[in-house]
């Protein structure tokens, strides 16, 4: 049994009359110690589906309307409020995207950073500070003792960010969720994040899941990378494999707007066309048919599921790209050494 | 409905439109809006057809004089006063004074807070600090106290009560078109009107002046509702209009609140005519300022 | 937040120096002038004169301002036509009881406004919501002694049950050594006198807080909304705290930021309202005695209170606006 086990989550948002469908039924397994990458355009359904599996969606709009999450093999759905809070934060953790806005503006860092340490281990006052002293130093952070005495607005945003990663690891959490954590960043300070974040998960051993939608962030730190399209995941694999041979016309889209050191000169970066799709309704075929160039008529009548076309590579598409595509579209450097 | 019909449907709502027609999309939309517009068109109404609508004259006397007035009857729907008049009359014919009140205290209020916002917002500098240090001490001193003041000293004569009242307001007109100009003079179109040479008093005329309107009318609403609260207190304490005959709302309360026991549908009737009158005022203000700043949901 | 302090306090000079110059003009250019504001308008030639003298205002009007201003400076206001007294002297013995009423409408409106507004945020768009903004607005639009005579009308001629005016029953003695009746009694040990005070001080309080109430209650709805959705109430939410400390600890906290000010704003209103209702209720504070100036005019004593009651409003924006900072690490810190 997997540490966390997710099946068919599926969430609906009820904005002014309108449901939006945000996420139609996602699955996975999540080893303890293990990373995982998700990934997809604003608006797929990512950050909504971390939400709903700690059971803070923004209430009354947000609703998991089926599936299952089971933590240690108790499914947080069915938990009560109290029960759910004492996992949330402690086993469960997350750092969220923009540490600018994500910190509580009136509170001190010290007094932001001890009261999960206080409320899930029970710490005293003085045990929790020192705790917080240790993790700060932990996320890097100089000085920190007197740091503690600090108010969010005399970090930078790195700084700050760093503050949230030691918040979330604070109670030593089982998963850690990181949605979008480097993209309200600099470039630099993005890679320091990267790294810190990458750091902690092994010398704790948590799970982590990170959520973004740059294809580049997952590169270096998850070992498996979901992405994610319209509220479903449409390709499924190790992280080397998705880059090394896509299957999806979308993650072939999402990797040919990467910017590569190794591509030729004259290759140029191609943003996917058209825009993601309006959830406001069920689709009765394949979600990126509109945007994709592959498509056939079985795409728009039909859904496509996900399906193993490989040994633990699975994808959701009726046809994937072929490899000669590939090599033209610039993500095979097969004829190296060709003039440029 | 077909799938063409709901296409066509979403067409409308997202079709890009100014900020004066989305306004009055979300204000048609607005129960408040509603109820507001139309408590001040019975308001308005009343007041203009006073002569058509009320039974009697304001001065006219019905009924004897009676240190214990009527109440209401069947004949006399309000009551009548100490000095035997029909309160309904009274009350109607008062509704014109009210209004009048309002509108010309608001819009002297008004002229005289937009000549100066206008003044600091756009000299700036010396004439600026100057002017807004001024409103900073009038706003210190409590509004109706300073009409209080206003009073005593210009008499009590409806147009100085009316002047004094919107004096009061002259502070806060200023600050809020200031601010808009301020907001507005660095603004790109403001900046491409000048860089093609448009004369200065122009530019204030045609582009800054109309998109500080907004506002502006929203303060102006509210200011009104303040105007008829704030000449009914004068009349309370005693610096209401000088002529005693006037069907003052304020005064016919005033008149008789030392009297509750004998006289209280007097000073019912009298006070719900004031609430009525500045709860119209309030409702459209309110409503008015939210179709406009659907971000400010005080 | 030292430097912040003295910024603000340098701020108040010129608005100081301007008012007691506007209170120069309204007194020089009152009818008959000041010889008269002080004597009254029965005053013979020769008086007139002999004040002129004594006032100095046979002086050019720069040295009469500086004379003035000093006065005013030393506290200063004159002396009342009617008694005699200094206007000071009365505005000391008058002040604690209009100090007693405002606080005490206060903290009702705020003990009741703030509860009010945060749950109604809570339930945004249900029943309670709409049901107390369109009580909120209805509640603005009652003239403060409209209210007051309502309730007076209700609970005290029609029903009986609190006392209509005063602050003290008649036939009741108390020491009152501050001012303050609620502290005076607790002083005496007199639980009575106590209650009896009490049972003065709550209709007049309830009627003059209500307006304040209702401008707080919208106010802390509007800032619980727009925290509620704010980024790190979701943060405090992730790490599993409890409702209570959420609420609490991070939006209340913030929410109260707009609020305070709010309250700085709401002196001016709860002054004049204090003039209003003290009227209604024969209570005998700063209002029932400015008004009997107004009757009277005796001017001096007008004058002096207006004066006071904008030197408290400056006063309390000063405290509010430090404790604003107090409350707000950006700004202390800045």
């Amino acid at each position: 049994m997997a540490l966390l086990e997710v099946r068919d989550l599926a969430v609906k948002f009820a904005t002014r009359g309108k449901t939006v469908h945000a996420v139609n039924g996602i699955s996975f397994d999540l080893e303890a110690g293990q990373t995982l990458g998700i990934v997809g355009e604003s608006g797929c359904g990512k950050s909504v589906s971390s939400l709903a599996m700690l059971g803070i969606l923004p209430r009354p709009a947000g609703r998991v309307t089926g599936g299952s999450v089971r933590f240690d093999g108790t499914d947080l759905l069915g938990l009560s409020d109290a029960k759910l809070r004492d996992i949330r934060g402690n086993d469960l953790a997350m750092v969220f995207q923009d540490p600018m806005t994500s910190l509580n503006p009136v509170l001190t860092v010290g007094r932001q950073l001890t009261e999960s340490l206080r409320s899930h281990l029970g710490m005293s006052k003085r045990e929790a500070r020192d705790e917080a002293v240790s993790l700060l130093d932990r996320v890097g952070i100089n000085d920190a003792r007197s740091r503690l005495r600090s108010y969010p607005h005399q970090f930078s945003g790195g700084m700050r960010q760093r503050v949230m990663i030691a918040m979330a690891i604070s109670c030593r959490p089982k998963v850690l969720i990181a949605d979008e954590p480097t993209t309200a960043l600099d470039v630099t300070i993005q890679a320091q994040i990267l790294d810190l974040l990458r750091g902690l998960v092994a010398a704790e051993g948590m799970a982590l899941i990170l959520i973004t939608h740059d294809l580049g962030v997952v590169a270096g730190v998850c070992e498996r990378t979901n992405v994610m399209y319209a509220g479903r995941f449409v390709e499924t694999a190790p992280t080397g494999k998705l880059f090394a041979d896509p299957k999806h016309p979308y993650t072939v889209g999402l990797l040919k707007s990467v910017p590569r050191l190794d591509a030729r000169r004259k290759q140029r970066l191609s943003p996917i066309a058209g825009a993601p799709r309006d959830l406001t309704s069920a689709p009765t075929g394949c979600a990126f048919a509109p945007r994709c160039t592959y498509a056939t008529p079985e795409s728009w009548d039909q859904l496509p599921l996900l399906r193993e076309i490989a040994p633990d590579h699975h994808v959701a598409c009726w046809n994937p790209v072929p490899e000669a595509d590939l090599v033209t579209a610039g993500l095979r450097p097969a004829a190296r050494g060709e003039p440029a | 409905m077909s799938v063409a019909q709901a296409e066509a449907k979403e067409l409308e709502v997202e079709q890009p439109s100014g900020l004066w027609s989305d306004a009055w999309r979300r204000l048609r939309r607005n129960p408040a809006a509603w109820a507001g517009a139309g408590l001040l068109a019975v308001f308005i109404v009343v007041a203009i057809a006073a002569p058509l609508i009320a039974p009697y004259g304001p001065q006219e006397r019905v009924g004897d004089l009676a240190s214990v007035p009527p109440g209401p009857s069947r004949e006399y729907l309000f009551g009548l006063d100490e000095q035997g008049r029909d309160l309904l009359s009274r009350i109607i014919y008062g509704a014109r004074l009210s209004l009048i009140v309002g509108v010309v205290s608001v819009g002297i209020g008004l002229s005289l807070g937009l000549v100066l916002g206008a003044l600091a917002g756009y000299l700036g500098g010396r004439v600026d600090s100057i002017i807004m240090r001024l409103m900073d001490i009038m706003l210190s001193i409590p509004g109706f106290l300073l009409a209080i003041g206003l009073v005593t000293l210009l008499g009590r004569g409806l147009f100085q009560i009316m002047f004094a009242i919107g004096i009061t307001t002259v502070p806060v007109f200023a600050r809020l078109l200031r601010g808009s100009i301020l907001a507005q003079r660095e603004a790109d179109y403001v900046l491409a009107a000048r860089s093609v040479g448009t004369p200065g008093h122009r530019l204030l005329l045609v582009h800054i002046l109309p998109n500080a309107l907004a506002p502006v009318i929203v303060q102006a609403t509210l200011a009104m509702a303040t105007a008829i609260i704030d000449v009914a207190g004068l009349s309370f304490v005693g610096l209401g209009p000088n002529d005693p005959g006037l069907p003052e709302w304020g005064a016919i309360l005033a008149q008789n609140a030392a009297r509750l026991q004998n006289a209280a549908h007097m000073v019912f009737f009298a006070g719900f005519a004031i609430v009525f009158s500045v709860l119209a005022f309030n409702l459209l203000g309110d409503a008015l300022r939210e179709s406009i700043d659907p971000k400010m949901r005080t | 937040m030292l430097r912040y302090v003295a910024k603000r306090l340098l701020l108040l000079v010129p608005v100081l120096i301007g008012l007691s110059f506007l209170v120069f003009i309204f007194v020089r250019s009152l009818p008959g002038g000041p010889a008269i504001a002080l004597l009254g308008e029965r005053a013979t030639e020769e008086s007139v004169q002999a004040i002129e003298r004594q006032l100095g205002l046979d002086q050019p009007l720069p040295v009469q301002y500086l004379r003035y201003a000093r006065n005013l400076a030393g506290g200063n206001l004159g002396s009342s036509v009617l008694t005699r007294q200094p206007v000071s002297t009365e505005l000391r013995q008058k002040f604690p009881a209009t100090m007693e009423l405002a606080i005490a409408a206060m903290l009702f409106a705020i003990g009741a406004g703030v509860p009010l507004g945060f749950v109604a945020a809570k339930r945004y768009q249900g029943v309670l919501d709409n049901a107390s903004l369109v009580a909120s607005l209805i509640g603005i639009s009652f003239p403060v002694f409209f209210l007051a005579l309502i309730m007076k009308y209700v609970f005290a001629v029609r029903l009986g049950w609190l006392p209509s005016i005063g602050r003290l029953d008649v036939t009741r003695s108390l020491a009152h050594p501050t001012g303050f009746y609620l502290l005076d009694a607790v002083l005496a040990r007199d639980w009575d006198a106590f209650v009896d005070v009490l049972a003065h001080l709550l209709m007049p309080a309830i009627a003059l807080g209500t307006i304040p109430l209702a401008i707080i209650a919208r106010i802390t709805r509007a800032a619980t909304l727009d925290v509620l959705s704010e980024d790190y109430v979701r943060t405090a939410r992730a790490k599993g705290l409890s409702g209570g400390v959420v609420n609490r600890r991070h939006v209340l906290r913030n929410a109260l930021l707009p609020v305070v000010t709010v309250i700085g704003l709401q002196t001016g209103l709860l002054l004049t309202g204090a003039v209003l209702t003290e009227t209604v209720f024969a209570w005998p504070g700063v209002g029932t005695w400015m008004l009997n100036a107004i009757r009277n005019r005796d001017y001096a004593v007008l004058q002096g209170g207006i004066v006071f009651f904008a030197f408290i409003v400056v006063l309390v924006n000063l405290v509010v606006d430090l404790s604003y900072a107090l409350l707000n690490p950006r700004i202390r810190y800045r």
